[in-house]
């Protein structure tokens, strides 16, 4: 009898302290909660508004919400994990007239930032 | 007795605020004391925090700007020397078209916000008035000793000019002048 309870428990826990080990389906690599703090020291808050992490209202960039929706990056690229990395890294040589610069993001700091993104 | 009873309500009244306000004071000296408060950079501020103090900055930055003797700014010579002096002064925090600002800039809190869409939030006397005077405790640092009047000036009328320019606009304005002065 106190077995459904203890898993309820466990799931409650679970949620309350953020297990990052389930990823949203089409997630395949990074770590959201890595991901989240990163998308704040590359200052990708500075001009695009995200989900959950603090900062002015901005539009310079648009907003990176509900991303798991979008069909494309950029106007052009089929969205998924592996193109928005590519987009988040080098953003000029998939459209050069982008003003998003390359902001130097690391591999696995762009991993970790586009599971955040596709999982909000 | 209604006088007496007039007065035990207020001294009951009056007992009970201040006994609160001790508390409370108490409370907030643990809580300073302790040092339970983060003050990481790679930490964020609640939404509301952050939304409030952001508020406050912009009235604040308002009400002192507002006898602010605004000279002409639409003069191109002035907004070249105003591009060289962004380049040189503001883009390592604030980025530009194309142009991510460096590493220091970007892992700040607050993050120092772009520029280009500074003339939607801003007048000019109010971009002048952050220039010179700096913004405390956010980072932004004030040139009134580093930079000239007309220095300031000419940073001004550049930046209310960067919603026009795109990332090619804005190498052409900075990058061949800068190779050149090389």
């Amino acid at each position: 009898m106190k077995a459904p309870l203890l898993a309820a428990l466990a799931a409650l826990a679970c949620l309350l302290a953020g297990c990052g080990d389930q990823r949203p389906p089409g997630v395949n690599a990074g770590d959201p909660a890595r991901g989240k703090v990163a998308l704040a020291q590359y200052g990708c808050r500075a001009c695009h508004m995200i989900p959950g992490v603090t900062g002015s209202e901005v539009y310079v960039g648009r907003p990176l919400e509900h991303m798991m929706r979008r069909r494309v990056i950029a106007g052009k690229l089929p969205n998924d994990q592996p193109n928005l990395v590519r987009w988040i890294r080098d953003p000029q040589a998939i459209d050069p007239g982008t003003a998003m610069p390359n902001l130097g993001v690391t591999e696995r700091d762009a991993i970790d930032m586009s599971a955040y993104l596709l999982g909000h | 007795m209604p006088v007496t009873r007039t007065r035990l309500i207020l001294t009951t009244a009056l007992g009970t605020l201040l006994g609160a306000g001790a508390v409370a004071a108490l409370a907030g000296f643990v809580v300073l004391r302790a040092g339970w408060y983060n003050v990481a950079a790679t930490t964020q501020h609640f939404e509301f925090v952050y939304r409030l103090l952001e508020q406050a900055m912009h009235y604040s930055v308002r009400h002192h700007a507002q006898t602010v003797l605004v000279p002409a700014l639409d003069n191109p010579a002035r907004i070249m020397r105003g591009a060289a002096l962004y380049h040189d002064n503001c883009a390592q925090c604030h980025g530009a078209p194309g142009v991510a600002p460096g590493p220091h800039g970007m892992s700040m809190q607050p993050m120092p916000g772009p520029l280009v869409d500074a003339s939607r939030h801003w007048k000019p006397r109010e971009v002048y008035w952050i220039t010179r005077h700096g913004i405390k405790m956010s980072g932004m640092p004030g040139w009134e000793y580093h930079m000239s009047e007309e220095e300031l000036w000419d940073t001004v009328a550049f930046i209310m000019e960067l919603p026009k320019m795109s990332a090619a606009d804005y190498r052409a304005t900075t990058g061949p002048r800068q190779e050149a002065a090389r």
